[in-house]
């Protein structure tokens, strides 16, 4: 009997442990490959609030929007993939741009090697599991490595949709907005939702940034009681923070953008700001194709990765001299010594640019080019990530957590590390 | 072999004194005691770029400016002392209100207890020591439990500093300026130096309610579109952060916002005040245990100073009469037993008095004690520990989960376990 039931559990921990690997259809699930970008309707989607970030190694967590209650909820660590893009304002970002307790849209793939994924790998089935203590399913998805990450007005804009405003209730400069998404033809796309404001909130009018008070001031908003907004149609930042009345999930509206003006603005700031980022740390792509010539001589195709502003891509030109240099998954760059990136990087000429005619799948921009070096070095291998410097990029140095040093350089040296973290 | 003896044991002998936490005069190094507010002169001042935080146990990682090139700088972990404050645009502020990049800043001192640091300990002398690959002196000061971080504005705004600026150098909508800081009240001279730092098209620029860009001073009139021009000794606020710069250049600052005028920043102050006051109704007024004067059955008398720093409508809400509760916390500040909320365990009872001590107050402290009493005192409350006070009046919310303590104080966030060690 008990030899029986000792069985009954075996194969019921062998039928689990089978599910963690393979989908119930069988088939394999689905991970990103080495040089190919993954079709976006493959990967899982849902929001979360920033809560950690490990900028130089394009990680962090986020505490995941599942069914309960949301407070419970331990931040979930992710890993940006290479060409994973990062919106910020409805312009591309870094890690580092974005204010911890935004809340970000995810879209998302199990980690395409689990071998050598910077974050922990989970069931492949995670996302479906109950996480127990009221905490509901979907906080910790295995999908983790993530294709896109953008905040809520980012979110809108690329889908074309807007928040259209209704109810307010205000009592000393803070109260709540029901609200709800919607598209350009009036459908709606989200269920109401009732946010959070107070006395923080920034609200943006044309170049101005507006305060609680002042709107209250200028008598749109009353100082306490409620009014109806009228369906009056912006873009919200969406935050969280704790809530009264053991409310399961509430957000915060950390900004409002009133016009078409301000949103504008703030996605030119944070624009120039990427660009200014990538100039300095180079544009990353993945290596397509090398065929190897005598000596060293090679000529390599790689596509250079999607999301940047036009601008950069447009300094990429058939003739310009180049630099071409090994980089991690991470995007943080092989130094070869802390005499900087160009000291170890592939010189030459580029020797095509093409567009293709079709949209660029997620992630890649669609642009491949075409450079000869002298000397190629090791790195520089297909389906290996990269990153390529015009000459006319300025020639600096990144600070040190964003390289790796030399041949002790591992995948362990990482930033931080466990060891900053005493045990006592 | 009587050599070989005689070489390890002068290796010893120089290991040990390096490693001394004596001073070569004999005199201990000043390190912060419990339940004493240490003085503000005997910390070591630094200043650096945040280059990572880890908001919830207080602490993170400074890239700090010494006399060297400093991209080569590993970022230099720290921890704000329990009392610690931290402030941004001239207000109190949390780590996580703080952008990465942003220059702060800081007053260090050695940790209190090297047994229980949740950073790094180094060799007390460590900011003397060269760092070696060009990186010189200074960048890894041994003070990195931090009682004062804020940003250059709040710097300017604490120590009645402006910036005034000279020349500016632009060209497709970047370039540089030199400037000064200098006091506000005392006109420029020789003596101070002037630095030269770079700005860029993210460059902020605030005018009364009014953000802008490089561009649209451009296309005022105020800046030339390229070209040098004198900047006539205008003074205004700057914020600093650091990006890579070329030529082999050691340290060069950058521009990251512009306040032109002080209605521009007392409104960048208000915003952060108003964040800060909200996220301290809903983790608490920290502060210290003074005394506890035990009674029977539980009952006890608990006095209580409030750290310092915070909006004085915060303090303003502790009254006598008003009801109360206290929970022990770390010295992270992290809740204890917070799976059901601070208030769970907390201790319970009435504000018996409040006081506003005379003299001179410590920066740390708010100079404000509060006598309270409880029927059932809990063990996290001995003198010389943290708590975490809330006054009545204030939501009563339950915390995220990376801000308390379910388990053991061994519980941190992000734990090591989230970096997989492969291969």
């Amino acid at each position: 009997m008990q030899r029986s039931t000792g069985f009954c559990f075996l194969l019921i921990f062998w039928l689990t442990s089978l599910q963690t690997t393979l989908t119930l259809s069988g088939a394999e699930p689905f991970r990103p490959k080495a040089g190919e970008f993954p079709p976006i309707e493959k990967a899982h989607s849902y929001r979360g609030e920033l809560t950690f970030v490990d900028h130089a190694n394009r990680r962090g967590s986020l505490r995941v929007e599942g069914s309960g209650v949301f407070r419970k909820n331990d931040p979930h660590p992710f890993a940006m993939l290479p060409y994973g893009i990062v919106r910020y304002h409805n312009a591309t970002a870094d890690l580092r741009d974005i204010p911890l307790g935004t809340v970000m849209h995810v879209k998302a793939f199990l980690p395409p090697d689990p071998k050598i994924s910077a974050v922990p790998v989970l069931p492949v089935d995670n996302k479906n599991r109950d996480a127990n203590h009221n905490r509901g399913k979907g906080i910790f998805p295995a999908e983790n490595h993530v294709l896109l990450l953008e905040d809520e007005p980012s979110y809108c804009l690329r889908n074309g949709l807007a928040w259209q405003l209704k109810q307010l209730t205000i009592a000393n400069s803070q109260g709540t907005i029901v609200a709800q998404r919607t598209t350009p033809n009036g459908l709606m796309t989200s269920d109401e939702e009732t946010l959070t404001f107070n006395g923080a909130t920034r609200i943006w009018r044309g170049r101005e940034l507006l305060h609680v008070t002042d709107i209250v001031e200028e008598g749109l908003w009353p100082a306490a009681g409620d009014k109806s907004l009228e369906d009056f149609k912006v873009l919200l930042g969406i935050t969280w923070k704790p809530t009264t009345g053991n409310i399961f999930t509430q957000f915060h509206i950390s900004d409002i953008w009133l016009d078409d003006t301000s949103i504008q603005r703030a996605s030119r700031i944070q624009n120039e700001t990427h660009k200014s980022h990538i100039r300095s740390r180079w544009m990353p792509a993945q290596v397509d194709t090398v065929e190897y010539g005598k000596f060293g001589r090679a000529t390599v195709t790689a596509t250079l990765f999607g999301g940047m502003a036009p601008t950069l891509y447009q300094d990429f030109k058939k003739g310009k001299a180049a630099m071409m240099a090994s980089s991690e998954n991470t995007l943080k760059h092989w130094a070869g010594g802390s005499a900087g990136t160009s000291q170890m990087a592939c010189r030459g000429t580029i020797q095509k640019v093409s567009k293709q005619d079709a949209p660029p799948t997620l992630g890649s921009s669609g642009i491949q080019i075409t450079f000869e070096t002298d000397l190629i070095t090791e790195g520089l291998r297909p389906s290996r990530v990269i990153r390529i410097r015009p000459s006319h990029w300025p020639d600096v140095q990144v600070p040190r957590e964003e390289y790796l040093l030399d041949r002790k350089a591992t995948d362990k040296q990482r930033f931080p590390t466990p060891d900053i973290f005493p045990s006592y | 072999m009587k050599s070989l003896h005689l070489v390890r044991f002068s290796l010893f002998i120089v290991l040990y004194l390096s490693l001394s936490p004596v001073r070569a005069n004999g005199e201990e190094p000043f390190r912060p005691q419990i339940g004493v507010f240490p003085p503000v002169d005997k910390a070591h001042c630094f200043r650096g770029e945040l280059t990572f935080v880890d908001h919830a146990n207080r602490r993170g990682s400074v890239r700090v400016a010494g006399s060297g090139m400093f991209f080569r700088n590993s970022p230099h972990p720290f921890a704000m002392l329990p009392y610690g404050i931290t402030r941004y645009h001239g207000a109190p502020a949390d780590l996580r209100d703080i952008p990465l990049g942003t220059v702060l800043h800081f007053k260090g001192y050695l940790p209190t207890d090297p047994n229980t640091s949740v950073v790094p300990v180094f060799p007390v002398d460590n900011k003397s020591k060269d760092a070696n690959h060009n990186r010189g002196t200074g960048i890894f000061p041994a003070e990195n439990h931090i009682i004062l971080a804020e940003d250059e504005p709040s710097f300017c705004l604490s120590n009645d500093l402006v910036w005034e600026l000279g020349k500016l150098q632009i060209q497709n909508g970047k370039g540089s300026l030199t400037a000064k800081r200098r006091p506000k009240d005392i006109a420029s001279s020789k003596e101070i130096k002037e630095e030269l730092m770079t700005f860029d098209a993210g460059t902020r620029i605030w005018r009364g309610r009014e953000l802008l860009t490089v561009d649209e001073l451009i296309e005022e009139g105020v800046w030339p579109a390229s070209g040098g021009k004198s900047l006539d000794s205008q003074t205004v606020l700057l914020g600093i952060s650091w990006k890579p710069t070329p030529n082999g250049i050691f340290t060069r600052f950058h521009v990251s916002d512009i306040w032109l005028d002080e209605q521009a920043i007392q409104r960048a102050t208000r915003k952060q005040t108003e964040v800060h006051k909200e996220f301290i109704r809903t983790r608490w007024m920290p502060g210290w245990i003074d005394t506890v004067e035990y009674g029977k059955f539980g009952q006890a008398t608990v006095t209580a100073t409030l750290f310092g720093g915070m909006a004085p409508s915060l303090y303003a809400d502790f009254k006598e009469g008003v009801s109360a509760r206290i929970n022990p916390v770390a010295e992270t500040l992290r809740h204890s037993h917070g799976a059901y909320g601070p208030s769970h365990m907390a201790c319970r009872g009435p504000i018996l008095s409040v006081k506003k001590l005379s003299g001179e107050i410590p920066v740390g402290s708010s100079g404000i004690q509060i006598r309270f009493e409880t029927d059932l005192i809990t063990e996290g409350l001995r003198p010389g520990r943290i708590v975490r006070i809330w006054p009545g009046t204030w939501p009563a919310v339950n915390v995220p989960r990376e801000e308390y303590i379910n388990d053991s104080l061994e519980e941190r966030f992000p734990p090591p376990t989230i970096f997989p060690n492969y291969r």
